[in-house]
């Protein structure tokens, strides 16, 4: 059996396609995105470029809808333990956090 | 015959001198249970030592109606004295933080020292989170 210590981002993995921030019940993940145009290739494309991750912590339900949504798998369960901190506002886990918790 | 009700106050078995207190509120509480039943908190006895600090873990649900027993509970509880809220809905409101009759968090109540997080959390983390969050003797 294993424990939902927390959840982390692989970075490289997201495309910034907001499935997850749509999906959670509790509303907690926030995603900063901007758009790139990319004129290399066959023809010119637009991509998404994520510039902000954030889970709230104090409000997440773990419910693991959001490692389900993830068509790409870049969140996932990991077994570093969840946040105990003194202030409300800290419980809001950023990218890097998120990130240190997928290595 | 009436007696009053005392709650039961338990100690951190890997750091005595911590007493703690529960407001049994929701789903959470029964993690703080399952604390007990791993031998990371014991009943106070009446051999224990003087207790050093007294810590409220407000664990669930807090809602308009249970409000003033958190706070009443709060109020029994002697300096130095900590609240801590255990997991998302004593944090935050948790899932039902849209609900118009659940508070936003126990801060909205009581002067909050730590925040668990979890939904629940698991009780070695919760006992990990009370050793990280009170003052070192
Ligand atoms: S586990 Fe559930 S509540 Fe937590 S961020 Fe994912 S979808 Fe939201
Ligand atoms: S569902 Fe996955 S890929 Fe899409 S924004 Fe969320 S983490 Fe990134």
């Amino acid at each position: 059996m294993s424990v939902r210590e927390s959840i982390g981002l692989h970075e490289q993995s997201c495309t910034s396609c907001l499935i997850c921030v749509r999906d959670c019940p509790s509303q907690c993940i926030e995603i900063e995105r901007h758009t790139e145009q990319l004129t290399e290739g066959r023809r010119p494309k637009t991509v998404h470029v994520l510039d902000a991750f954030r889970i709230d912590y104090a409000l997440c339900m773990y419910c693991g809808i959001c490692v389900d949504v993830c068509p790409t798998d870049a969140l996932i369960w990991s077994p570093v333990a969840g946040l105990a901190l003194p202030s409300r506002a800290a419980l809001v886990s950023d990218r890097e956090d998120l990130a240190r918790r997928a290595q | 015959m009436s007696a009053a009700f005392t709650p039961i106050s338990y100690r951190v078995v890997a750091e005595p001198t911590v007493r703690v207190h529960v407001s049994e509120l929701a789903c959470c509480a029964i993690e703080v249970g399952s604390a007990v039943a791993l031998g990371l908190l014991q009943p106070e006895a009446p051999q224990d030592a003087p207790a050093r600090i007294d810590v409220l873990l407000v664990s669930g649900t807090v809602t308009e109606l249970l409000a003033p027993a958190v706070q009443a509970q709060w109020a029994a509880i002697g300096e130095p004295r900590l609240a801590i809220a255990v997991g998302a809905c004593a944090s935050s409101g948790g899932p039902y933080w849209d609900s118009i009759v659940v508070l936003n968090g126990i801060s909205d109540l009581i002067e909050t020292s730590g925040y668990i997080a979890g939904c629940p959390p698991d009780p070695r983390r919760i006992i990990d989170g009370v050793l990280a969050l009170v003052p070192t003797p």
